[in-house]
């Protein structure tokens, strides 16, 4: 077994650290070792985009990033948008349109809207759907998921 | 207590309401409680190695040097699960049906790739997975069979070597004499139509967790399961356990389309070993394992022909479909349940006097078929709105206006359709009528024809169907099953602090049940509908319980409810009349709170709960001899189900160069019955679209020669993704309520029972000027192409 | 450096990972060791330099280039190709000198690079050497590049002023690998094509340039340049299309790219 490497990676705003296994990814790490279940692994090769967080304030795939490649790093997960009792504007805004139905792809949605609505002006719903594009739902149809963020791009440019 | 005047406290109707999901704030909050998230102390983790031979005698086993490996507690082979679990197969009393047997791990023979072999326990999943490295197999390979036409010839190898055949089932349907119908036919259209093989591909892939309680020799099973009842049934019999020793719990599940409506081995082997080593265990498939081993979906061959008079009116269909089904005849639906439903529900909302159709399920080196939403009907819709339009183009009609005129009329229900099936009443006429005006139908037709002269490929298409929902014991779901899936239960109680809670055999995996149900419940008992708690997916709380499948959450969710519920308000009423000194006449619920009508007197359903439980002396002994508590359960059985029914319309254009598929318009007009909740309506409608059109343009599996599943990865085995689904219009028809409690129809797998074939019209319609029908599915550019050079060669 | 060289040719790069950690979750690709390279400063820097180019450092995320108002002014045909790198999470973290190292023959910076006659800047223990892009790749999934050697920089030399640009590719969805790609640049000076350079994307073992569309597009125009293409492709059978139809695709495409490529050089 190979020899496991210190790392502290702050999550949500407060430091974890451990000593983990080079191998070990990020997902799991956010799951196992620290009970954050609510980021969800779909396909560990980076195409269902389930498993989406954010890293130093970018949406990755954290099936595709070792934990040890976090060391240091800020990490972001759907714990931190908002709670059950006091949703978030964006998880608000998905609830008022409807634009979740099993709620696996759930997180990994929003993680990524973060980062789309910050990063992107997001004109038109193409280009919504653009961006949402390395995220699969099934259940959806992705046309309410659309319409959430639709509804959150029109907050943040104050329509 | 005495509310103001102007509060109305006549029941509020949220049935019909856009109430928000209960489930959301859990799952939007990350706080969802899936199969995988589950940990228990001292949690052992499964990984499975797997054949990667299709069909192959196991001439040896040597599992020592896993069994060594450190972190490893312990490997089972197909020989140690014989030891642990009584065998199992799926019967039928179908006729010509033959049943096979399904080894948890297979014993001395594997039948398909991904088929599972060994189960290596380790302290962790990563562990695990290093260890089935060290597994040593040995193989003498056997003939593979992928080809279901090879397999069904009477000298073809077979899988099974107790049964006659590789044909696990055949079937015939006839009416009228179809030969004369064709002899006479105007025109006649038909050919060999190809609908690929798919699979459901939820986000969550299945999972399990399984831990047996040593004291009270419970064993538990937690599953991502939307049949929690069956697993729980057939496990009592697997296991030699009663009822109250093997509890099967659904917890959050993410996504099922009836890919999770099987029992599948790993579920058997995780409770195997659960019980053997005394520890939980955890198995949590990956991506390729789905992909290789849940349940496929369709794959068949369709030979069929329609004949029709001058005037569009069908005169006859006939149809020999082979089914492709797959290594082992799945639990609990069987072989049948995909091939069979095909012919029977071909016929579809059509008149159809003459009709003739052949069935045959066969076996074949591939992972099983199991049901998967719209489970046959897409493929039948496909087949006949096919053959309509194909036989419209012969004759110059619209097809819009063939559909018109054979559609079954309001004046002819109930209409016994060409196969058997009996549709009650659906607004067939008014589905494609209001789809032809949401769409703009005619102005369509102008703009098309403009396109046209322009070079552009733009094409319209139409699909109408119908199916039956919510069927009970009159037709089991698989004809000649063991199981009943006629019934569903549901237990309403109001507790002694006042809580209402509804308990039913379902499950949801996204469907909003929670939400519906405490909708349903909440009208009939008169409370808020914040104050309904909804328990599913729980085998400790019905006697007796199915799961969710064949659209029928709503009709027996719905109904159930509604009969427990209206139980339960008659004793409320009682005890108010009591309490409140009026006549049971005058009592009313609404939002909680009981009143005499036209009074301010009233009291909280809370205090009435205590009164009633607590309260010693409060209600007379003789009136609590006779309604006992405030609780009642029901079994609904709506005996012959209903009718759904929906048209879909769109509009399409193919890239002249690339031949990739725009959609640009897409309707769905519905008649669904009674609504519960129209946001999760649409939802269902959205996301069944978005599936349908998911195998329509892109969806795969493809095996090769060999039996390899080439299509292992979700780079290969391609999903729609935001970009490739577009808007979806959907209208729910105002059309006379069935005649199910509550006047609800199923809904959930219209989108994909249409979409097929409505963008495969559109497309053939597209093509047409070079005389291009599509018969085959998914549509895809590469397909296309090898389509047009042929025309053009011409 | 000295960890890769040391590890006798075993040892994987990793930076973005975004193909690397696929292929091990899979476990269809291992080694005795990783060398994250992810800290190695002063490596995601563009630079401008004086020609009108590019240099772009290995470690640059896709996001960067896509984001970069130099490569946008400077390379529009490259501002264009990083809008169908897969997806914003997976651009995050890809790097360019990453994919150039994987050295897909269906990805879009390798074809960039032989398009825009990119030098790859290779470092090892005994010090830098500069690659023609044309040279760079050899095979799918192959390049010129030792077990210890990483790609630390990549040079693209600037364009000339009137040049047009044209980028097309075909994927089943939006962001997935290219099942075809075809990119050009047509130079035109007083009216006259003076310089044309057309590039292929999963249309042969590696990226390729277009050399019997090039000289057929000189002699003969649109036409006949998206005709010669497919002599200039060599596509293989897969389950995301055959050989006929991304030959086939090469021609629709190379008549699309050179039709916009005109088109803004006129302008």
């Amino acid at each position: 077994m190979t020899a496991k490497i210190s790392i502290t990676v702050t999550v949500n705003g407060t430091a974890q650290a451990a000593d983990v296994e080079p191998r070990l990814l990020l997902a799991d790490f956010l799951r196992e070792n620290l009970d954050l279940t609510g980021t969800h692994v779909g396909c560990e090769h980076g195409i269902c985009g389930a498993c989406t967080v954010l890293m130093n304030g970018d949406s990755v795939r954290s099936c595709l990033t070792f934990a040890v490649q976090a060391d240091g790093a800020e990490v972001e997960t759907v714990e931190s948008l908002g709670s059950i009792d006091e949703l978030g504007p964006l998880q608000q805004a998905f609830r008022e349109k409807h634009a979740l139905q099993c709620g696996f792809c759930t997180p990994g949605m929003l993680m990524t809207a973060t980062d789309m609505l910050r990063k992107y002006p997001l004109e038109t719903d193409d280009d919504i759907r653009d961006g949402l594009s390395g995220n699969i739902c099934r259940c959806t149809g992705y046309q309410n998921i659309v319409a959430a963020v639709r509804s959150a791009a029109d907050k943040r440019d104050g329509k | 207590m005495s509310p103001p005047d102007d509060i109305d406290l006549t029941r509020p109707q949220f049935i019909g309401a856009k109430v928000m999901r209960r489930e959301d704030p859990r799952l939007l909050a990350g706080e969802g409680n899936y199969v995988a998230d589950i940990k228990r102390h001292g949690m052992l983790h499964i990984a499975f190695r797997r054949s990667d031979h299709a069909h192959a005698l196991i001439t040896n086993v040597d599992v020592s040097a896993a069994q060594a490996m450190e972190g490893v507690v312990a490997v089972y082979t197909g020989a140690d699960i014989t030891r642990l679990a009584n065998p199992y197969q799926a019967t039928s009393r179908m006729k010509n049906y033959q049943a096979t047997f399904i080894p948890p791990l297979a014993v001395d023979k594997v039948r398909y790739v991904g088929e599972a072999v060994v189960a290596v326990v380790a302290i962790s999943r990563y562990v695990a997975e290093d260890a089935l490295a060290l597994v040593e197999l040995e193989y003498e390979s056997l003939a593979v069979l992928v080809d279901p036409e090879e397999a069904l010839k009477p000298d073809a190898p077979k899988l099974h070597d107790d049964l006659e055949s590789n044909i696990l089932a055949a079937r015939e349907f006839a009416r009228g004499e179809v030969a004369e119908a064709f002899a006479d036919a105007a025109a006649t259209a038909g050919g060999r139509f190809h609908f690929t093989r798919t699979t459901p591909v939820t986000i969550e892939a299945r999972a399990s967790v399984a831990e047996y309680d040593k004291g009270t020799r419970t064993l538990t099973l937690h599953c991502t399961t939307q049949i929690p009842g069956i697993v729980r049934d057939k496990l009592s019999e697997i296991f030699d356990l009663p009822g109250p020793r093997i509890r099967v719990i659904a917890p959050d599940v993410g996504g099922g389309f009836g890919g999770k409506t099987s029992l599948y081995s790993e579920e058997i082997v995780a409770c195997a070993i659960a019980r053997d080593l005394g520890k939980p265990v955890k198995w949590v498939s990956d991506r390729m394992e789905d992909l290789m081993t849940t349940g496929n979906a369709f794959d068949e061959i369709v030979d069929a022909e329609i004949a029709v008079a001058e005037d569009g009116r069908i005169l006859g269909v006939k149809a020999d479909v082979i089914g492709d089904v797959g290594a082992y005849s799945i639990y609990p639906w069987t072989a049948t349940i995909e091939p069979v439903q095909v012919v029977s529900f071909l016929p579809g909302p059509y008149r159809i006097a003459n009709y003739a159709a052949r069935v045959r399920a066969v076996a074949t080196n591939k992972t099983l078929t199991g049901a998967y939403r719209g489970v046959g009907r897409p493929i039948s819709v496909f087949v006949m709105d096919r053959l309509l339009d194909m036989a419209a183009r012969k004759i110059g009609m619209d097809p819009a206006e063939i559909r018109r005129r054979n559609l079954v009329n309001d004046d002819e229900f109930p209409y016994k359709a060409a196969s058997g099936l009996v549709w009650d009443k659906s607004a067939f006429q008014a589905c494609l009528r209001e789809a032809a005006d949401g769409i703009g139908y005619d102005e369509l037709r102008r703009e098309q024809a403009a396109a046209r002269a322009d070079g552009r490929w733009v094409g319209i298409g139409v699909a109408c169907y119908a199916e039956l929902t919510g069927v009970g014991s009159r037709i089991a779901v698989a004809p000649g099953m063991p199981i009943n899936t006629g019934t569903e239960t549901c237990n309403v109680a109001i507790d002694s602090t006042g809580a209402v809670t509804a308990s039913f055999g379902l499950a949801s995996q996204g469907q909003g049940m929670e939400t519906t149900l405490a909708q349903v419940v909440a009208e009939e008992l008169g409370v808020k509908v914040e104050d309904v708690d909804i328990v599913l997916g729980d085998t400790a709380s019905v006697s007796h319980g199915t799961g969710t499948y064949a659209s029928r959450g709503a009709v027996f969710g719905g109904g159930a409810g509604i009969l427990a519920a209206k139980a339960v308000h008659e004793k409320i009423v009682r005890v108010a009349g009591h309490l409140l000194e009026a006549a049971v006449e005058d009592i009313e619920t609404g939002n909680g709170d009981v009143r005499v009508k036209g009074t301010d007197k009233s009291m909280t359903i809370r205090d009435l709960a205590r009164a009633l439980y607590s309260d010693m002396g409060r209600v007379p002994k003789d009136m609590r001899d006779e309604i006992d508590n405030l609780e009642a359960t029901k079994v609904y059985d709506p005996f012959f189900g209903t009718t759904t029914s929906a048209s879909h319309m769109c509009l399409i254009e193919v890239d002249p160069e690339t031949y990739k598929v725009e959609i640009k318009r897409y309707i769905v007009v519905e008649d669904c019955g009674r609504v519960i909740n129209p946001l999760i309506a649409d939802g269902q409608a959205h996301g069944g679209v978005a599936q349908g059109i998911g195998v329509a343009l892109m969806e795969e599996v493809i095996h090769d020669k060999t039996g390899q599943v080439l299509t292992a990865s979700l780079v290969d085995y391609v999903v729609p993704s935001a970009v490739e689904i577009p808007s979806i219009d959907v209208v729910h028809v105002e059309a006379e309520l069935p005649g199910t409690v509550g006047g609800f129809r199923g809904l959930g797998e219209g989108g994909t029972i249409g979409a097929p074939a409505c963008i495969a019209n559109a497309i053939s319609d597209a093509l047409s000027p070079l005389g291009i029908e599509i018969i085959e599915i998914p549509a895809t550019p590469e397909r296309l192409f090898r389509l047009v050079e042929a025309a053009q060669a011409d | 450096m000295a960890a890769l060289a040391a590890s006798n040719g075993d040892a994987k790069v990793l930076a973005g990972g975004q193909s690397l950690v696929p292929m091990l979750n899979f476990r269809v690709v291992d080694a005795p060791l990783f060398v994250d390279i992810n800290g190695i400063e002063g490596l995601d820097l563009i630079e401008e330099k004086e020609d009108g180019g590019l240099r772009i450092g290995a470690l640059t995320r896709h996001f960067a280039l896509e984001t970069s108002v130099s490569v946008r002014d400077r390379f529009p045909v490259l501002h264009e190709a990083m809008k169908h790198v897969a997806h914003l999470a997976i651009r995050n973290r890809g790097t360019i000198g990453g994919s150039l190292s994987h050295a897909d023959p269906a990805a879009e910076l390798p074809m960039m690079a032989v398009l825009l006659d990119a030098k790859i800047v290779a470092a090892g223990p005994d010090g830098e050497r500069e690659i023609p892009a044309g040279d760079f790749f050899t095979a799918p999934l192959t390049t010129v590049l030792a077990p210890d050697e990483i790609v630390v920089a990549v040079d693209l030399p600037g364009l000339p002023a009137a040049t047009g640009w044209g980028f097309e590719e075909f994927a089943q969805r939006r962001g997935d690998f290219a099942v075809a790609g075809v990119a050009a640049l047509v130079t035109r000076e007083g009216g006259t094509v003076t310089n044309t350079r057309i590039a292929l994307m999963g249309l042969h073992d590696t990226p390729v340039r277009a050399r019997s569309a090039e000289a057929a597009f000189g002699e003969s125009g649109i036409e006949a340049a998206a005709v010669a293409a497919r002599q200039d492709a060599d596509p293989m059978n897969d389950l995301h299309g055959s050989a006929d139809y991304r030959r086939h695709l090469a021609e629709a495409l190379t008549r699309r790219v050179l039709t916009a490529a005109l088109e803004r050089a006129a302008q």
